[in-house]
């Protein structure tokens, strides 16, 4: 029991700095995307979506070439620390937040899309710059969408596997997450203990994913319609 | 004082245009698509003209030719929309505070409560924006653009999603933010009735080009020619409640006392009055045993003629422009100077609260 308590800390710990990451990243994208109009903005689309369509492994493997020895974050980080991130924890969340971004990106944006543009215009005009336009207009009418895009992108960073296997390893203590030790647990015939985690991932899922739709049909139900105008007259 | 020069090209539509806005209330009018938005957005700065230059005294807001960009947050000009465009997450206190907080201490000209007040808002403060009605919104949308002490203020069609009661009201909330606070306006709209009430000179745009720049009733013919959505016109005139009389109420409109139907108001409430130009007869010797009950005599002040259309306007103490046929004006033999009498229903009179 100790272990489980451990490994569910461990994989909390990674997926919250895998949404730490995404958060900020994905709003920037999003933002892009939603208001932006730029040459490249399909490549972008299409760069940071890859993930859904490729097999997490295959980003595992790219990632252990970008951080391990011979690539240019592991060079970097071997320079500053004196090791690579492959095999730490660290690795494990970056490999979460790359997997989660295209999903965290995709709510955003339409959240984002929900909120009308001349309502930003017209805070400019109001003597009020882009960033607190954005803080003060654009997310308030836009939050149920980021918090559902929070949500899904922490549970795909909770449930990851085959990326981080491969990035950061099973290492008990050290990297091992829920979905590994389960693997591990029924690789070696340790039914019990596997299904006690599994339940674990399902109690966790099934409650972020009902927060998830809880707050996207309230926004789609019209409470606090982020529209200029309710009724007419 | 605003000077701008513009160009932009986009898609599908270009605008060219170039003028010097007075300190009064200009507007801005012509067909749908003819640039009249995109023009004020530009002086707003919400979009950035291809080349020229934009000005308020001598305060360059864009001069393409030395790099001069300020962002729309630092232009201080205030904009009301069609719509309202007013913030639903915000009540309606929160949505006139918004530029108010964003200005320093030396620069706020007007209270929020204040503002609140003279729009007659003070029951609605905590109100949603989507819990009160279109007009009482775009009072919110003025008031709001009014708390950032703006040095211009612009008018994106702020009638435009109002019915024709509530139009009057806003109006005339508008004549008197202009004289009470004195900011200089540009007044944007297809409705040269609105227009002619309003504005003491009015640039006509068509496919983003200045056409005519000149008193508003001047671009009358222009107007009606533009033709498509620029509706039948109606004279709007500010009035003054008098005495009711059976099923009559008088409105007093600049020096002359006209009938209408009978108004359940106050003597000395304030009214606007809404008399389409084609629905006041005009005859060149006093008319006797009539039913209607307003006949003014008048002298013709101007005459505006075309082949599609004819406009007179005629002085009885307050100015009435009449639409007339060409048959009419040459078997009448009007002309600038004549004495001629105006006749119309009471029930041809429109009134609406200011």
């Amino acid at each position: 029991m100790n272990s489980d308590i451990s490994i569910v800390a461990l994989s909390l710990q990674i997926a919250l700095v895998a949404t730490a990451v995404t958060l900020p990243l994905g709003m920037f994208v999003a933002w892009l995307l939603v208001r932006k109009q730029f040459p490249g903005k399909f490549a972008l689309d299409v760069i940071v979506s890859l993930p859904l369509a490729l097999p997490p492994v295959v980003i595992g493997y790219a990632l252990l070439w970008v951080v391990g020895t011979n690539g240019w974050i592991g060079q970097l980080s071997e320079s500053i620390f004196g090791s690579t991130l492959a095999f730490t924890w660290l690795a494990a969340a970056l490999a979460a937040a790359i997997v989660s971004l295209p999903l965290v990106v995709r709510s955003f944006t339409a959240a984002l899309a929900g909120v009308d543009p001349r309502l930003e215009v017209a805070a400019r005009g109001l003597g009020c710059g882009p960033v607190r336009t954005f803080l003060t207009i654009t997310l308030p009418l836009a939050y149920r969408g980021v918090i559902a895009g929070v949500l899904l992108g922490f549970v795909r960073a909770l449930s990851e596997f085959g990326a981080t296997i491969v990035v950061a390893g099973n290492i008990p203590g050290r990297t091992q997450t829920v979905p590994s030790a389960i693997f591990t647990r029924i690789s070696a015939g340790d039914t019990d203990a596997a299904w006690r985690l599994a339940l674990v991932s399902v109690v966790l899922g099934i409650v972020a994913l009902a927060i998830h739709n809880w707050l996207l049909k309230r926004s789609a139900n019209g409470i606090d319609a982020n529209q200029p105008n309710g009724r007419a007259g | 004082m605003i000077t701008f020069d513009i160009q932009l090209s986009c898609p599908g539509f270009s605008l060219d245009v170039a003028g010097e806005f007075g300190d009064g209330i200009t507007a801005v009018f012509g067909p749908s698509g003819a640039g009249k938005s995109t023009l004020l957005n530009c002086i707003a700065g919400s979009i950035r003209p291809d080349s020229g230059s934009t000005a308020i005294d001598d305060d360059p807001l864009f001069a393409s030719d030395r790099q001069v960009w300020v962002a729309p947050e630092r232009r201080r000009i205030g904009t009301v929309y069609q719509d309202g465009v007013l913030f639903p997450h915000l009540s309606v206190f929160g949505n006139i505070e918004f530029g108010w907080e964003l200005i320093s201490e030396s620069d706020r000209r007007f209270d929020p409560f204040e503002l609140a007040e003279f729009f007659g808002l003070g029951e609605l403060l905590d109100r949603k924006p989507s819990e009160i009605s279109g007009g009482e919104r775009q009072r919110v949308a003025i008031a709001r653009a009014l708390a950032t002490s703006p040095r211009l203020l612009l008018l994106d069609e702020p009638l435009g999603s109002l019915d024709a009661a509530r139009r009057g009201s806003i109006l005339n909330y508008l004549k008197r933010v202009h004289t009470e606070f004195e900011i200089p306006m540009i007044y944007v709209s297809h409705s040269i009735s609105e227009v002619v009430s309003i504005a003491s000179k009015a640039m006509l745009l068509r496919e983003g080009k200045v056409e005519s720049f000149d008193r508003p009733s001047a671009l009358l013919l222009g107007a009606a020619v533009a033709g498509g959505d620029i509706d039948a016109f109606e004279n709007i005139l500010d009035g003054v409640i008098g005495e009711s009389t059976g099923q009559l109420t008088t409105v007093r409109v600049g020096d002359v006392d006209i009938s209408t139907r009978h108004q359940n108001k106050k003597p000395g409430d304030r009214v606007v009055v809404s008399l389409g130009a084609n629905q006041i007869i005009l005859g060149a010797t006093q008319p006797e045993n009539l039913s209607a009950r307003n006949i003014f005599k008048g002298r013709v002040s101007e005459v505006w003629s075309s082949h599609e259309m004819i406009f007179v306007e005629v002085d009885i103490g307050q100015k009435f422009i009449v639409e007339l046929t060409e048959n009419a004006l040459n078997e009448l033999g009007i002309s600038v100077g004549n004495d001629v009498f105006l006749v119309f229903k009471s029930s041809s009179v429109d009134v609406f609260d200011a």
